[in-house]
């Protein structure tokens, strides 16, 4: 079972091994419920764990980028597999959100930009 | 190896029942010693067909999908039937990024993926009827079978 955590306004969701329209709407409602207290800016999808993904997936996402993105905030993914790689590619997702090898590399990022100051 | 078989699941219409839909599919086409990648390709198909059945076939109602798949050779053919609703205009229904549920955050690529990840498909519908989707590949033409 995936989870999330919420730190300094910057979410991490960790995704499930299969991210398919079951998944999606249960992350959706969870990542809802926390976008209503306002306090999160950027949010990060770890697919570390994930092998499987179809297009649920990137309706998810982009449902997500549209908050976030409205708030002045970013949508990061991170740990792409191959596989997870051919549908992101394919989807052309990667024109609205940042593909990124770690957690650490955003932070670093963000740290660079400002945004912890 | 050229031999022929068959085999045909069905399972309810819940979102639930869409990874075993497409594990089944799955297990069934080993026999073709399909690449990693082809699995995969088969799997979101599989999966892509399913929940439409699920989201615009049956909507909130319920209802039973059967899946069948051949292998003939190297070649797998699927069919992913129910008996829900059905699609009123075919053609605007697999136009890429269309979706009848912008709201829902779906994304309007599952058929554009079935397309993408099969070598072809024919969608047959009759609203109140339901909706047939058959989809065939050839096993072992990717370009990393042999890597």
């Amino acid at each position: 079972m995936e989870a999330f955590e919420v730190s300094n306004g910057v979410m991490i969701y960790y995704l499930p091994q299969e991210l398919d329209h079951f998944a999606a709407d249960r992350i959706k409602r969870k990542t809802e419920s926390c976008f209503k207290d306002g306090d999160i800016k950027h949010l990060i999808f770890d697919f570390d764990k994930t092998n499987f993904m179809d297009s649920s997936g990137i309706g998810l996402i982009t449902g997500r980028y549209r908050k976030v993105h409205d708030a002045g905030g970013q949508v990061y993914v991170i740990n792409i597999n191959a596989n997870i790689d051919k549908i992101l590619t394919m989807s052309g997702i990667y024109r609205i959100v940042k593909k990124k090898s770690s957690k650490e590399e955003i932070i670093k990022e963000m740290l660079k930009g400002g945004y912890y100051e | 190896m050229n031999n022929t078989s068959e085999m045909m699941v069905e399972f309810s219409g819940e979102a639930q029942n869409e990874s075993f839909a497409r594990m089944v599919v799955a297990a069934f086409i080993t026999r073709t010693n399909p690449t990693l990648e082809e699995v995969s390709d088969i799997k979101t198909a599989v999966s892509e067909a399913v929940t439409n059945s699920i989201i615009h076939g049956y909507e909130k109602s319920s209802g039973m999908i059967s899946i069948r798949t051949r292998v003939d050779g190297r070649m797998v053919y699927i069919e992913v039937k129910d008996t829900g609703k059905g699609i009123e205009d075919i053609k605007k229904a697999m136009e890429p990024l269309y979706t009848s549920k912008p709201q829902e955050d779906r994304s309007g690529m599952g058929f554009s993926f079935m397309e993408a990840f099969m070598d072809g498909l024919t969608v047959e519908s009759e609203c109140g009827v339901g909706t047939i989707v058959k989809m065939w590949k050839e096993i072992g033409v990717s370009k990393h079978q042999f890597d």
